[in-house]
């Protein structure tokens, strides 16, 4: 493993735990994921390997060197999105991405050429001689250009694609996959769970602190045995139809039904959907296995219900 | 050493690339701060002697140098850790006082134009012959960055909220009760005693002596009290750079 957190935890003052025991690691030229919700502790993870937040116990290694002792050798190693704003107010978006390229050591011309590059890439080219907008998701795009310039053997984005529209994300997620491919270990933190199971190659779901789950998207969703899932989709004003002992949990809304079937119904159940679209009774169907976001609702969500009952939230 | 000198001259570029659109204003604002120190201050006295004017001109500088580092350098570290600027730039592979020097060098040039101009200003109004020597850049840099230290460490050690006003008191206490503009003996003896251990009265020495006017105090002393100074301040910056939360 390039990157290994050993049974990471971090006590604040008064007893509040920001991570308790983490325990991940991360290979040369993979994409992994830290998934979880406001507040499960995945920024200060990142903070505890840039050597900003010093954790209480564990050890963070990087290729056999212990980075909570020597966070100069992280600096050197880790470029990094963050999530709050990067200081770019005043510069076109090739000057705040080359100074971030060469402040990394990166070569001038290098570092030139690979940032006119990323914003070609990334579809930013208006901006490329133009002041950086100050909010949303071209100032995203630059500060991910900033890491991605001249990336460490680590690269950490902190949610990258928050404010980014839905076209230039595609164009982000390749460059996050292309990264990976030239050999950096991706760090990607992110509550986007839709958009990291396209992207990551392992995952590890963070809540209150802990890791509670992690593997491949697809172990994790094996692991669940979750049911499938049957959408419906009716006309608007049209009622739902009947359903078999198959369909089971349906949940209606305005032209909508949402129903899980068990893996032996899937062929019954795609016959019943088919017949239905025939008969004009829905306008189309949808027959998928359990989603990423079905494994994080399962692992996380329990936590957050009992978080709000306990505070008398119904 | 080359990589350090190479990373401080690019986050002196970064710096003036984001606050070019303003240094002109800033500018501006450092004359004025200066102009005022000499003729705002020479409005309290209105018949003004030789010794009280070239008190008043040659006080400017360090008045305008001492501010620079104990509030200017403060409010940008407190914005900076605000906005999370600080914290950004603290996860680049750079030695970790370079941001502290970048700093201090963009607010140095920024306030050269304001502090010679009011200087020279002051020089023809009051008729003081003021002749600045090679000590000028030495001076200067030492007492910048003996302030600059000495705020920097209040404003990454103090939440945001609180180096402001702290910041402000201090730099208030300066202005009023340090003999920069005036002479030390009309300080009370235990506010003069206390000004045998701070800086401010040895720098506005080193001032006067670098702008070629009479000095009061020991200039070996006066050398070694702010030398001293600066290097604990330096020490203590570094302290709270490495410094991990």
């Amino acid at each position: 493993m390039l990157l290994e957190f050993e049974h990471v935890s971090k006590c604040y003052p008064g007893d509040v735990w920001a991570n308790r025991d983490v325990s991940l690691g991360v290979e040369a030229g993979e994409v992994f994921g830290v998934l979880g919700p406001n507040g499960a502790g995945k920024t200060t993870l990142i903070a505890q390997l840039l050597g900003v937040a010093r954790p209480t116990s564990g050890r963070i290694v990087m290729d056999g060197v212990d980075v909570v002792r020597r966070p100069d050798v992280a600096r050197q190693a880790c470029s990094y999105q963050p999530q709050t704003q990067v200081p770019v107010a005043g510069l076109t978006s090739m000057q705040a991405v080359t100074l971030a390229g060469r402040v990394r050591h990166g070569r001038g011309p290098d570092v030139r050429r690979r940032a006119h590059q990323l914003l070609q890439l990334l579809d930013l080219g208006e901006w490329e001689r133009n002041a950086v907008p100050l909010s949303g998701g071209v100032l995203r795009l630059v500060a991910f250009c900033m890491a991605a310039v001249e990336p460490g053997r680590v690269v950490v984005l902190d949610e990258p694609t928050n404010d980014v529209d839905p076209l230039r994300r595609k164009l982000l997620w390749q460059q996050v996959r292309t990264l990976a491919d030239r050999g950096s270990a991706v760090l990607l933190v992110t509550h986007n769970v839709l958009e990291a199971e396209r992207c990551v190659d392992r995952l590890a779901i963070i809540d209150q602190g802990r890791v509670v789950a992690t593997g491949t998207p697809a172990k994790l969703k094996a692991e669940l045995r979750a049911p499938l899932r049957l959408e419906l989709g009716l006309d608007l004003e049209a009622s739902s139809p009947p359903f078999p002992a198959f369909v089971r949990r349906p949940a209606a809304t305005r032209g909508r039904v949402v129903a899980e079937v068990a893996v032996a119904d899937a062929g019954a159940a795609a016959a019943w959907a088919v017949g239905l679209q025939e008969e004009g009774a829905i306008v189309e169907f949808l027959l998928a296995p359990a989603s990423l976001e079905d494994v994080y609702v399962r692992r996380v969500g329990v936590s957050l219900e009992e978080d709000a009952s306990a505070a008398g939230v119904g | 050493m080359r990589r350090a000198w190479d990373s401080y001259r690019l986050l002196v570029q970064w710096q003036f690339l984001r606050l070019r659109n303003v240094l002109v204003l800033i500018a501006l604002i450092q004359l004025a701060l200066a102009l005022g120190i000499v003729y705002g201050l020479s409005l309290l006295v209105p018949h003004l002697d030789h010794t009280s004017a070239l008190f008043l001109a040659t006080g400017a500088p360090t008045l305008s140098l001492l501010l620079l580092g104990l509030t200017v350098v403060p409010q940008e570290v407190s914005q900076a850790k605000l906005d999370g600027r600080f914290e950004y730039l603290s996860t680049f592979p750079v030695p970790r006082l370079t941001s502290l020097a970048a700093d201090v060098s963009f607010w140095l040039v920024a306030q050269i134009p304001g502090t010679a101009l009011a200087l020279l200003v002051a020089d023809l109004r009051f008729g003081l012959h003021l002749r600045a020597g090679w000590a000028v850049l030495p001076v200067f840099l030492l007492i910048a960055l003996s302030s600059s230290a000495v705020g920097y460490c209040l404003a990454v050690l103090l939440r945001p909220q609180t180096a402001q006003p702290v910041t402000q008191f201090v730099a208030l206490g300066i202005l009023l009760f340090s003999p920069v503009n005036y002479p030390l003996e009309r300080l009370p003896p235990v506010v003069r005693d206390v000004h045998r251990v701070l800086p401010v009265a040895y720098m506005a020495d080193l001032v006067r002596w670098s702008l070629g006017a009479p000095h009061h105090l020991s200039l070996s002393a006066a050398f070694m009290v702010v030398a001293c100074w600066c290097g604990a301040g330096l020490a203590a910056s570094y302290r709270v750079a490495v410094r991990q939360r």
